[in-house]
């Protein structure tokens, strides 16, 4: 099999077992996306220490394998990054994460955890503190 | 035409090689015969010009190419007169022209429109307008469990709510379900109900009558018929439609023009205001000829068995889930299913690696979806050019993507 194909056995692996799947208490932030093609929608929760460090990350949600791999692996990559790093990043980042060979139809899928993290960075994002 | 050598009609399915297309979306559009790609292109190398307006012999030969599609229509459907025959861009546009006519002119405040669960977005959307704009209130018959409409339900919802308005679909986009449209009519007419049904999903599958089942209404489309994209038909009683105002104004649709007012052209033109497309007319009436040249019970019968076929080949796949009825008898060549634990787009994408076309997704029906709580499905959506090893391959195909994400 390709090593970029994106049903490859360790995506797979990812949507049989999503890392950070769950929900938290008390996240510093939280967005949602819903996936205009099939409905599918991501909630993405962060918890960020006092020096913007991100210390927690959680998503839920119902989604496909691609979807559901592609933020099992972000967020994985999240853990650790400070909240100015994560501003800097693009979609070129999940690309590179996944290592696949996507089409058109099912970028958006792939893209869905970046759609999302945008929301929480963007300036209109439910800041929920509980300081 | 014989039915078993239909497919080689169709040129899109003349490449070879070691993944040949498998097409299963034909709920939501068909493939389409060389001889209404030739008539098309034809048309437009040889007879192109504008239709009605013209004096000269070419207008007049496309005005007449135009009208004679109109007859044909008439016949197909067995309309009593040619001008109840409305030409539009799709079904969706012929709902959209009855909606909001009927609401302009017929509904009150208040009055109940009654429509079923299983319908296309095509037929909800447009009434949850109107009734936001002229306070209806919509009602929604409740399906079965394995998706059919129970006629008591029904019978009683429209004794119950008194609906001015019944719209239902001939046949289930997602479901395959062939509804009872003839009875349902009757009853609705009993009350005084106006009644269209909506034939998208059945035009190019069972043979259309007016008068069997008792339509005030029926819309259909082009392109699901093995027509051309951006023609439909919209019959309409020409009682009704005399009363019903135009839904686009414009050029050819009047009868005089001043600066105080215009009057309009008598039916069926009054429905017709712009240039028309005269080439996807000319390529409808080709798609109608090449379906009667098949026969629609030819083809019934042929899809009938293919149906059955494919209901007893999906059993073999492990962890699917199929909606809608169980048997052929009442059903159309159109099967939705989940396999647990597989998204539905997942699905389809693996599929699609293999030649082979589905649609994935709730189909343009969400209520319906709601229904059997689930947000997508996978859709196959076969006709008569489908064949039974192509089932075979999406079944042995299936399965193997179900061993894959064990």
């Amino acid at each position: 099999m390709n090593e970029n194909d994106i049903y490859r056995e360790e995506i797979l692996e990812h949507y049989r077992h999503p890392q950070n799947f769950g929900t938290m208490k008390n996240p510093t932030y939280e967005a949602e996306a819903i996936h205009p093609l099939c409905g599918d929608s991501i909630l993405l929760q962060l918890k960020v220490n006092p020096k913007g460090v991100v210390t927690q990350v959680r998503f839920s949600g119902s989604g496909c394998a691609i979807s559901t791999a592609s933020s099992s692996i972000f967020t994985e990559w999240m853990l650790g990054k400070t909240v100015k790093k994560l501003k800097t990043v693009g979609t070129g980042q999940i690309q590179k994460l996944m290592r696949a060979q996507i089409g058109p139809a099912r970028l958006p899928c792939m893209l869905l955890s970046h759609v999302v993290l945008q929301k929480i960075l963007s300036a209109d994002a439910s800041f929920v503190s509980r300081d | 035409m014989n039915i078993n050598t239909v497919r080689k009609e169709f040129p899109i399915f003349q490449k070879r090689g070691a993944k040949p297309l498998a097409y299963f979306d034909n709920a939501a559009t068909t493939q389409k015969p060389k001889a209404i790609i030739d008539a098309m292109d034809k048309f437009y190398r040889v007879g192109n010009a504008p239709v009605h307006r013209g004096v000269y012999a070419l207008a007049e030969s496309a005005t007449e190419k135009y009208e004679n599609v109109r007859d044909h229509v008439k016949d197909f459907i067995r309309a009593k007169h040619r001008e109840e025959i409305i030409f539009t861009s799709g079904a969706t546009a012929s709902i959209n022209m009855v909606v909001s006519g009927l609401a302009e002119t017929f509904l009150r405040e208040g009055d109940h429109i009654l429509l079923s669960d299983m319908e296309h977005h095509a037929m909800i959307v447009p009434w949850q307008a109107a009734a936001k704009r002229k306070k209806l209130k919509l009602n929604f018959i409740p399906l079965t469990k394995d998706g059919r409409i129970d006629l008591d339900v029904f019978k009683k919802m429209l004794a119950k709510h008194k609906p001015k308005f019944v719209g239902v679909t001939h046949v289930s986009n997602v479901l395959g379900t062939v509804n009872p449209v003839r009875e349902m009519a009757a009853a609705a007419h009993k009350i005084g109900a106006i009644v269209l049904v909506d034939a998208a999903q059945s035009a190019a599958h069972l043979p259309i009558d007016v008068r069997k089942p008792d339509c005030d209404f029926l819309a259909f489309s082009g392109h699901k018929m093995y027509g051309p994209n951006g023609i439909g038909i919209l019959y309409g009683k020409r009682k009704l439609l005399e009363k019903l105002p135009p839904l686009m104004y414009g050029g050819h649709m009047i009868e005089q023009v001043t600066r105080e007012k215009t009057t309009y052209a008598p039916l069926p033109d009054k429905f017709e205001g712009g240039t028309p497309p005269v080439a996807e007319v000319i390529g409808l009436g080709v798609a109608i000829s090449f379906l009667q040249s098949v026969g629609l019970k030819t083809i019934q019968k042929h899809e009938e068995k293919l149906t059955a076929y494919a209901l007893r080949a999906l059993k073999d796949v492990p962890n699917i889930s199929l909606l809608g009825p169980t048997t052929a008898k009442g059903r159309a060549p159109v099967f939705s299913f989940t396999i647990a634990g597989i998204h539905p787009h997942d699905i389809a994408t693996l599929l699609d690696r293999e030649g082979i076309a589905v649609r994935a997704g709730h189909h343009c029906a969400q209520i319906l979806h709601e229904n059997f709580s689930l947000d997508a499905s996978v859709r196959v959506s076969l006709c008569f050019y489908n064949t039974v090893s192509e089932i075979d391959r999406l079944v042995s195909a299936l399965s193997a993507i179900v061993k894959k994400f064990q």
